[in-house]
């Protein structure tokens, strides 16, 4: 949609002024900084995210990848600096639900069904006023969208890693949301089942158009998905470097054979190594 | 060829893995039912071998005999202790339930009444029935309250704890939904206090009897209590026997019936 700006060094540079201010970006971050009391979890971090890209982040752990999610999800304040929203501010696009978090580990309801567990956010933030989008698509679509059909009645426990985080990206979706935050969501699966997760992630992607900002600790994942690949680094928490990944969509999993595949992810291993 | 015959092999091993399943849940059932058997026949060939006088220890089969002879008796003074004791698992339950909720709300409730309850925890039941019987008289309320307050410091201590189980990834969730305060009671904290809640009740099933026996014994002139004191101080030790076998069995049925409404409500 927007120009794809080839990024490269720490500074992000922010060409386009006159397109952006007609577009907003779906997450454009202006120098914020993120305290838990004396302790600077991010430190002045300015980031913009196209409407319907996919980028991923990566860095050491405990440079603040979580928090920098949680900052734009509205659940942490930023100390100083503005977080927008397609132009909004962060608690607006909350109650708007413009925005879904998937976690690390699913998070579901373990009294719920499969598809009580979809239809979640149907039921909940009646009282906030604001009118819940709902998707086109019907929460047992959703289970099929997501290869999950037939299991609706399954009570959570009685379904693996994989499964459970396919219910909690379904969840993500049934609301329509503009923008789709996931911390490390395929970080506890094997690796055939990540492997088969990335593609379904990618194809859904693809259908709904929805902007995607992955955390992962895998190199490779972060490559093989995302548009743009976004270094942090350790204390306190910032911003390292924006690399693009132009290789196109759809992508297969034999890309991570090819030699240009390689040749960026030896040059995150080497990154990540100056980042903590 | 191969691969059929390991189909053979995982085919036995899966009948062999059932028939000892089945073996284990035969042992489970068969095994304290013959050392109770055994048990009982000794008692009664122990009892009669050396001519133990009835008043201080009854066979088997006497008790047997009482519980036939005696049953109007018995149910007579088993509806009062059942009531009292229901009342008082409903009454202290209840009670439990709702300052659990208080406390996890409000902070300050907790810090103001927890030592209190902490306190009233620490005195004996026994110290406490007379002081009850002396406020409330020798009525129904009284045993109630007894009864009710034995069941009362487990059930909200367990309370606590489930109502504060749910995770903070969840309470997350909630508040990315834009959830209120009374949708993550009742859709979050709620639900996930439950398997805590049930495991509370279980203790509760069996102290509410003791609650209510206790409160008869310091006054009253019915209940399955009453009749416990009275065929103690009148040497009927058959009675007695009877009396106490009726009084687990009221236990046993209550802690069935939390056990069954457990399994209908938490299929997680
Ligand atoms: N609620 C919190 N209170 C205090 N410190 C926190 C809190 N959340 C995160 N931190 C700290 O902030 C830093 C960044 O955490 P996080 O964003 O979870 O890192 P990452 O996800 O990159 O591993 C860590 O040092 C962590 O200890
Ligand atoms: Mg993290």
């Amino acid at each position: 949609m927007t120009n794809t700006v080839a990024v490269e060094g720490p500074k992000v540079s922010n060409v386009g002024d006159a397109a952006s201010s007609h577009q907003p970006c779906a997450v454009s971050v202006e120098n914020a900084s993120v305290k838990f009391g004396a302790f600077t979890a991010i430190n002045n971090l300015s980031l913009e995210i196209e409407e319907g890209a996919f980028y991923t982040i990566l860095g050491p752990s405990g440079c603040g990848k979580s928090t920098f999610l949680r900052l734009v999800s509205d659940l942490v304040p930023a100390a100083s600096g503005d977080v927008r929203i397609l132009g909004k501010s962060t608690e607006a696009a909350r109650l708007g639900r413009e925005l879904a978090f998937v976690f690390q580990d699913a998070t579901l309801l373990p009294w719920r069904t499969v598809l009580e567990n979809v239809e979640l956010p149907l039921e909940i933030g009646e009282s906030t006023g604001v009118d819940i989008p709902v998707s086109e698509k019907s929460p047992e679509e959703l289970l099929e969208l997501v290869g999950l059909k037939g299991r609706e009645n399954a009570m959570p426990h009685e379904l693996s890693g994989g499964m459970k985080q396919r219910v909690a990206i379904a969840r993500a979706l049934v609301c329509k949301p503009k923008l789709l935050l996931m911390d490390e969501p395929f970080g506890a699966l094997d690796e055939m089942t990540r492997d088969h997760l990335n593609l379904q992630l990618l194809k859904i992607w693809q259908e709904t158009g929805v902007t995607i900002v992955f955390v992962t600790h895998s190199i490779q994942e972060a490559v093989f998905l995302g548009q743009k690949v976004v270094m942090f680094q350790a204390n306190p928490g910032r911003l390292k470097e924006v690399i693009d990944i132009d290789f196109p969509y759809p992508r297969e999993i034999t890309l991570r054979d090819k030699p240009e595949f390689i040749r960026h992810t030896a040059y995150l291993r080497s990154l990540l190594e100056t980042c903590s | 060829m191969n691969a059929s015959s390991s189909f053979e092999i995982d085919k036995q091993a899966l009948l062999l893995e059932k028939k000892a399943e089945q073996r284990g849940r035969l042992e489970a059932i068969a095994l304290p039912l013959g050392t109770l058997l055994v048990l009982l026949v000794l008692w009664e060939f122990g009892v009669r071998f050396f001519e133990v006088p009835p008043y201080i220890a009854p066979a088997p089969s006497d008790v047997a005999t009482t519980l036939v002879d005696k049953f109007p008796l018995l149910l007579t003074n088993f509806w009062p202790t059942f009531q009292e004791s229901i009342l008082g698992f409903i009454v202290g339950n209840l009670a439990a339930v709702l300052v659990a909720i208080a406390f996890v709300h409000n902070k300050m409730v907790e810090k103001a009444f927890f030592p209190l309850a902490v306190f009233i925890n620490t005195i004996p039941i026994l110290a406490i029935a007379p002081i009850l019987v002396l406020i409330f008289g020798s009525g129904l309320s009284a045993k109630v309250i007894i009864a009710g307050l034995i069941c009362f410091f487990p059930t909200l201590v367990n309370m606590v704890r489930g109502l504060q189980s749910i995770s903070p990834q969840a309470l997350e969730l909630a508040r990315i939904l834009s959830a209120s305060k009374s949708e993550v009671f009742w859709e979050f904290r709620l639900p996930a206090s439950l398997p805590f809640l049930f495991s509370a009740l279980k203790i509760a099933a069996t102290t509410c009897v003791i609650g209510a026996i206790i409160g008869e014994w310091v006054g009253a002139d019915v209940g399955l209590g009453s009749l416990i004191l009275d065929s103690t101080f009148n040497f009927r030790a058959s009675l007695l026997y009877a009396t106490v076998l009726m009084s687990s069995g009221l236990s046993v049925c209550i802690f069935a019936a939390v056990s069954i409404t457990e399994r209908l409500m938490i299929r997680w």
